[in-house]
């Protein structure tokens, strides 16, 4: 058995086990392999400035990953490359992938992406650069650059994000709030019980939680010949004899991206209409809770369920709260609102345990940040892009990051609603498109809702353990 | 009448596999509703069906004709030979020992079919007693009081006492003709479809704690046999080509936004005549307890309208087809997380199912290699149908309390309630 210890961080990049909140500036270089042999040579130079998760850089930090095509450009042999997850072999553009994650539709459609779509340019590396203040990644930028353009890599895009001025994402709430935290590390230090999944869940070949290995990439022996990667993690109910293979994927995870264009006047103004007095007055108290209603919380990030009627800055963090005893039936926090969807907690089964136990398969560590500058006037249209950069990990996509988009996001059925899907990154293409605002004796259900949120681009990506470099980059 | 189960099972003419591959995907499937073969919309009774091809086994191919009616079987037979004459004959001109002329023979046609039905084993129906008819009338109702309720929360001023509410809502429905319906009674069950499969439960679990100490000696050899065998039994760890089998299975789900899919499976009975009649066994008695749900739930999981276990091939094989809310993987998800001992017990008597203890023990537990033998022993669904794609087991139970509630006494905590399933 795989076990999580302290001597593993430094083995694992430090993407996954912080966000580097305290470093504001970051950009994220997709690039192209156009030498493969001066790819490798790049590559094992860039290992040693990869940022892991032992420790803490206070100025900048560099991490990196790879999609199937980057794994095959750079030579992985075959065996290897189809011993990955189906989902990252496939990639997120397929039609049956749109169907789930809600991109079947004309804005969403992978035809249409800026970058990762399918008529984009194929991404091969992800390039994840994060520093303290702009002139600090201008530098690093400078600096990566003129290393990989020597390096055999063409830059494919490079998506920016601009310093944002506090955590709240552009419809105006606080963002990465909800985190699951991983056990064996000091992320469960705060953490509510419930709130706690296994080290598999997020790093392959580690105990999940259904207590197997989570399913890892692995190699022929003969292919490691420098001896750089671990065994793999023992069998623990087949009966086939451990075979000449070396485990890629231990210490690492997958990592999902995708660009979420918001349009901040569309919801503004969909929701001042909305919540229009009947004589035709604004109505801006109704307006900010409707907005609060189809989160889950409020701005400051307090949720609906420990503080229903108004905001309250004092429960801005808070995360122990569950919804079976406390709100049922949604009176609070509605049940088809963004935060219930992505995750129910205690909400969805027979018993509280049981549906937090099913729920905690289904959790991502996500790793977002906004793009774009705040409008002026958030009721006009500026016609600026802006948006977040969602950036999720996990063990296994299909069933932790494509579970939640798919059977609680764009669900029509979700939790006993009829016919409406996540207010917020729901696939709405069903024409009226409701949403339901539980209440005693009677819901209102506003209709006609618009798409606020448009995928412009994405793809899954291989975060590899350092150890899983080395190896890629002496291939 | 009470909602009917049961497949088709016929073997294709090997050289007659490809045309009609071609034929269930392209003219049926790709034009589901108004294909002129196969005219689904028209069979009044039927609630699900699929059809799909098991090939290239060492049993022969066969086409499999899945269908959750209405009964009696007889009226079902007539209505869908009335609609679908010519596509039966062009499915079953591709079938061996199909003897009919052409779409005319009616009589050739339904005693080919009659002679070629599999009774399930053991089956489940998720919304007992709600026929195809009731369930759409009740559908429609919830939409057209969705509807009135919208107009009343934007006309009314707001604070309206529920009984003010109900009674509008009870206004509105009582006015209008199309809806006269509603206030006829018409049960789920009559009293004895109720009490029949309880009394017959009981009767089994008295009789066995009488026979214990006549069944415990052989009941212990049976475990111990299970035992040796279970340590045995060949687990596989990975499935050959489960990366592109699995991604053609998916390019046909979650076509219905999510809301419904279908699941075919086909499973080989582990070697020997222990496992078969062990199997037999088991699936008889998940039929009993089965009889007894009427909450829409088969042991815990809540989102399954139509399943069926069916032993064929003498025995060896089962075949498995469900028509249940939601994705794959949530389905999945229920099976190991609410049901993982009853299913586990049935699959564990056929192949490479993944490890388990004295039979109901572990196994589905073990969730990605459930998960992956459950996509290796799946076989393509060509074509599927449903005559109420929107709705969930869950939501036809809420729109059948809804309307059985209507027009009944309630005081003010039930008309909440009541009002909360809007």
């Amino acid at each position: 058995m795989v076990e999580l210890k302290p001597e593993h961080m430094k083995d694992i990049q430090g993407f996954v086990m912080s966000g580097y909140a305290h470093l504001p500036c970051v950009s994220y270089v997709m690039l192209r392999v156009l030498d493969v042999t001066a790819a490798r040579g790049w590559l094992s130079s860039l290992v040693s400035e990869v940022t892991t998760s032992e420790g803490k850089q206070d100025v900048w930090s560099l991490n990196v990953a790879l999609t199937h095509h980057g794994l095959t450009a750079l030579g992985l042999e075959k065996s290897a490359l189809e011993s990955f997850s189906r989902p990252f072999i496939e990639g997120m553009a397929t039609p049956h992938r749109s169907r789930i994650l809600g991109d079947n539709n004309d804005d969403n459609s992978p035809n249409n992406w800026d970058w990762g779509g399918s008529k984009s340019e194929p991404i091969d590396i992800l390039l994840l650069l994060f520093a303290q203040d702009e002139p600090t990644l201008d530098s690093l930028i400078k600096d990566q650059q003129a290393k990989y353009q020597t390096g055999g890599l063409a830059k494919v895009v490079a998506l920016g994000a601009g310093r944002q001025p506090d955590i709240h994402e552009h419809f105006g709430f606080a963002d990465g709030l909800g985190q699951p935290a991983i056990e064996g590390t000091f992320q469960t230090k705060d953490a509510p019980a419930g709130n706690v999944i296994k080290a598999g869940e997020i790093l392959l070949s580690y105990i999940n939680d259904y207590d197997q290995p989570a399913d890892s990439p692995m190699v022929s022996l003969a292919s490691d010949r420098n001896g750089l990667l671990p065994e793999p993690p023992p069998p623990t109910t087949g009966n086939s004899a451990p075979m000449a293979t070396r485990d890629l994927g231990r210490n690492g995870s997958y990592l999902v991206f995708r660009q979420l264009a918001q349009h901040v006047a569309r919801f503004c103004q969909f929701l001042e209409k909305a919540t229009l007095q009947p004589d035709g007055q604004l109505d801006p108290a109704a307006s900010t809770k409707l907005a609060a209603k189809f989160v889950g919380r409020w701005q400051s990030g307090a949720p609906l369920v420990m503080s229903p009627d108004a905001d309250n800055p004092d429960l801005a963090k808070a995360d122990d709260f569950t919804y079976r005893d406390s709100d049922e039936r949604g009176f609070k926090c509605p049940i088809g609102s963004h935060i219930r969807r992505s995750n129910p907690r205690d909400s969805l089964g027979p018993t509280a345990a049981k549906a937090r136990v099913t729920a905690n398969r289904h959790r991502i560590l996500r790793r977002g940040r906004s793009y774009g500058d705040r409008p002026k006037d958030r009721l006009v249209d500026d016609g600026v892009e802006r948006g977040l950069h969602f950036l999720c990990l996990n063990s296994d996509i299909e069933r932790q990051f494509e579970f939640v988009q798919q059977t609680w996001c764009n669900n029509p059925v979700f939790g006993g609603l009829n016919g409406e899907v996540d207010p917020l990154v729901g696939n709405l293409t069903r024409g009226d498109e409701i949403f339901t605002v539980q209440a005693d004796p009677l819901r209102t259900r506003v209709h006609n809702l618009e798409r606020f949120v448009t995928v412009k681009g994405g793809a899954y990506f291989f975060l590899p353990s350092l150890s899983a470099l080395r190896y890629l980059a002496a291939l | 009448m009470a909602q009917m189960l049961l497949t088709f099972l016929t073997r294709v003419k090997p050289d007659k596999l490809d045309e009609l591959r071609g034929f269930l995907d392209n003219d049926i499937a790709a034009n589901l509703l108004e294909n002129p073969y196969l005219p689904f919309p028209s069979l009044t009774r039927l609630h699900f069906a699929s059809l799909f091809l098991d090939e290239g086994n060492t049993y022969g191919s066969y086409l499999v004709f899945e269908n959750n009616f209405d009964g009696p079987l007889e009226d079902y037979l007539a209505e869908l030979y009335a609609q679908a004459a010519p596509g039966l004959h062009r499915i079953y001109s591709c079938c061996l020992d199909y003897t009919a002329a052409g779409g005319a023979d009616r009589e050739v046609i339904l005693a080919y079919l009659r002679k070629h039905i599999v009774r399930p084993n053991a089956y489940h129906i998720g919304n007992v007693g709600r026929s195809v008819e009731r369930t759409l009338r009740e559908g429609g109702l919830r939409d057209r009081l969705e509807s009135f309720l919208d107009d009343f929360v934007r006309t009314e001023p707001s604070g309206q006492q529920p009984g003010f509410i109900r009674q509008k809502v009870q206004d509105c429905i009582r006015d209008e003709p199309a809806f006269a319906w509603v206030a006829q009674a018409e049960p789920r069950q009559t009293r004895l479809e109720w009490i029949k499969p309880r009394l017959k439960l009981s009767i089994l679990a008295v009789a066995a704690f009488l026979l214990l100490p006549i069944l415990l000696v052989p009941l212990i050899i049976w475990a111990v046999v299970l035992r040796y065998k279970e340590k045995r039994d060949p687990v596989p760890d990975k499935f050959d080509d489960i990366v592109r089998r699995v991604g053609g299975l998916v390019e046909r789900e979650d076509r219905t936004h999510i809301v419904q899919n279908h699941l075919a499976h086909m499973t080989v009975v582990k070697p020997g005549l222990f496992r078969r009649w062990t199997l037999r066994l088991v699936l008889w008695l998940v039929n009993f307890v089965a009889r007894t749900s009427d909450k829409g739930k088969l042991t815990g999981i809540p989102s399954i309208h139509y399943a069926h276990w069916s032993l064929i091939d003498n025995g060896r094989r089962l075949l498995f087809v469900s028509n249940f809310d939601g994705s794959w993987e949530n389905y999945l998800d229920d099976f190991i997380d609410k049901a993982s001992y009853g299913l586990t017990g049935i699959w564990s008597n056929t192949q490479h199912f993944p490890r388990t203890f004295l039979l109901f023990g572990k196994g589905a537990d073990d969730g990605n290699r459930f998960k992956a033998w459950a996509r290796d022993k799946q076989v393509y669904t060509n074509v599927w149908y449903c005559a109420y794609p929107s709705l969930t087991v869950e939501t036809i139970d809420n729109n059948s309390e809804i309307r059985e509630q209507l027009f009944t006494e309630a005081d003010e905590s039930a008309t909440r309630k009541w009002l909360w399933r809007f």
